[in-house]
């Protein structure tokens, strides 16, 4: 579905970003990317999303339709805040069939009957299901997820990644999830890369094979967590 | 555990808008309206007692009267008519020129270098100094006057547009860069729609500046508007026909802000501000 072989984009006179990047995504698949702070895992995404062109390296899609093969959420909404929640998810859209998609899309994240508010009527959860709907309505064949959830409290995420679960279930969508959570890694991702350093370089793969729905106690993925805390090794530089 | 089933919540925007009922001694108008009403109340009296000598400042009756009998005569309609013509061609030419050139400058860098510092210079410039060289240009005509209020208007709007442009959420465009947005897309969907709220604060303070501007020039050399009324009351030593033009001109500076304000109420309904917090 996705390569990436050996990109690079550094920036700060070699200090931030990341260095050779190779990894492969397959269709439907949800892949993590754990790392500390300034590892360079946001300006992945970017990269991946077409926002930083300055990169080296090939990256290649097998999609239909390169231009729209990415959607992206941020960490935060960022939705329109002079447009009501039907015409924040409708955005980018070109076709007018989409405006029944939209509404759709806007049950499938549980805000039916929400369509004429304005961001600002919104709590910080609901703003990110907007979200979730807008990166949706393309159908994108990959989607990219910057750290979605980091900005909302712990219960709101529970209940957004659940979403995600079951949007997963019914679009099967492959997605990129970056994040610093290794809870929220390991609970909702197939595969985790794991990076570290300035600039960032992919230091190791771990593959988590537990069937989904998983549970947040589960005694294995406990032991995944641990390990991932050992690959990340916060007392090295 | 699904999360689809959790937000039970009905919305409830409607509800907010439902208007608790104020007693009246609460209201807005009757507390803004309290202390002019007192002052126009000690005004006329101490006029009539003789406190203050009638040739210098009339009663307010008095001025009413002279308003009144102008307007029955016919001769108030021609000078109220002039002025409003004079303040709303310039506000328009003014505007356009603004969002033409604030636009480039707040969009391009280039027409940033090159035009914004010229821009600035030009508006060290004091209005009345223009008053002389447009006259020496274009006469002494109508079109000295409407430029002279194009500029004034021109100022205001062009640097709360350039501003509104600049501080667009880099965030927001971000967007729109990931659904491959064209310049002319990313202009018309998202800069003009976020820099709006900024442009109508330019063309409100642009429209007040209008009215200062239109009174200079109408003190200057004119035959006609309200503003000549405020000099041929001075000539005349008709204190009633200044006072009464200066009131004229309160009301119509105000009436024009008020339906600017009505329009920057309905069309920002979607920010987050103090004045839409219910």
């Amino acid at each position: 579905m996705l390569t990436v072989d050996c990109v690079s984009r550094i920036f700060q006179h070699g200090k931030a970003g990341f260095r050779h990047v190779d990894f492969q995504l397959s269709k439907g698949e949800v892949v993590g990317v754990l790392g500390t702070s300034g590892c360079g895992k946001s300006t992945l995404l970017r990269v991946l999303a077409g926002l930083d062109p300055n990169y080296q390296g090939m990256i290649q899609t097998s999609a239909e339709n390169p231009d729209q093969a990415f959607g992206m959420m941020f960490q935060e909404p960022r939705l329109m805040p002079w447009l009501n929640v039907i015409d924040n998810i409708t955005f980018g859209a070109k076709r007018a069939s989409s405006q029944q998609q939209a509404e759709e899309l806007l049950e499938t994240v549980g805000l039916a009957g929400f369509e004429k508010h304005f961001p600002k009527d919104l709590s910080g959860g609901m703003a990110q299901r907007v979200a979730i709907a807008r990166s949706l309505l393309h159908q994108p064949e990959i989607l990219l997820l910057d750290e979605p959830f980091s900005a909302l409290d712990a219960f709101t995420k529970m209940q957004l990644q659940d979403l995600l679960l079951s949007i997963w279930e019914k679009h099967d969508t492959t997605t990129l999830l970056v994040t610093h959570d290794i809870d929220e890694a390991v609970y909702l991702c197939d595969r985790v890369i794991i990076m570290r350093g300035q600039p960032g370089q992919v230091e190791s793969e771990i593959h988590i094979d537990r069937p989904k729905p998983r549970k947040r106690g589960d005694a294995q993925l406990a032991e995944l967590k641990e390990e991932i805390l050992k690959e990340l090794d916060f007392t090295k530089t | 555990m699904s999360s689809r089933t959790e937000v039970a919540v009905t919305p409830s925007v409607k509800e907010k808008k439902k208007k608790r009922s104020f007693p009246f001694w609460k209201s807005n108008v009757f507390l803004g309206s309290l202390i002019p009403i007192a002052l126009v109340i000690l005004w006329e009296l101490s006029s009539r007692i003789g406190w203050v000598a009638p040739h210098l400042l009339p009663a307010p009756t008095t001025v009413l009267e002279e308003v009144v009998s102008m307007a029955q005569s016919g001769e108030l309609w021609g000078h109220i008519w002039i002025t409003l013509y004079r303040v709303l061609a310039g506000f328009l030419v003014g505007t356009s020129v603004a969002i033409v050139l604030g636009a480039a400058t707040g969009y391009s860098k280039i027409a940033n270098q090159l035009l914004d510092p010229m821009l600035q210079a030009l508006r060290a410039i004091p209005s009345l100094a223009w008053v002389p060289l447009f006259i020496l240009w274009i006469g002494i005509g109508e079109t000295s006057k409407i430029t002279l209020v194009a500029v004034g208007v021109f100022f205001p709007v062009y640097l709360n547009l350039t501003s509104g442009i600049q501080g667009v959420d880099r965030k927001l465009i971000e967007v729109g860069r990931m659904y491959h947005f064209s310049s002319v897309q990313l202009i018309r969907r998202i800069i003009l729609p976020a820099s709006f709220p900024s442009f109508l604060v330019g063309i409100r303070s642009g429209l007040s500046l209008g009215w200062m501007f239109v009174v200079a020039a109408e003190l200057l050399g004119a035959s006609q508007g309200l503003g000549y009324l405020m000099v041929f009351g001075q000539n005349t030593s008709a204190p009633e026909l200044v006072v009464g033009s200066i009131l004229l001109f309160a009301i119509f500076g105000k009436v024009t802000d008020e339906v600017l304000k009505r329009i920057q109420t309905r069309a920002l309904r979607w920010q987050d501000n103090m004045e839409n917090a219910s």
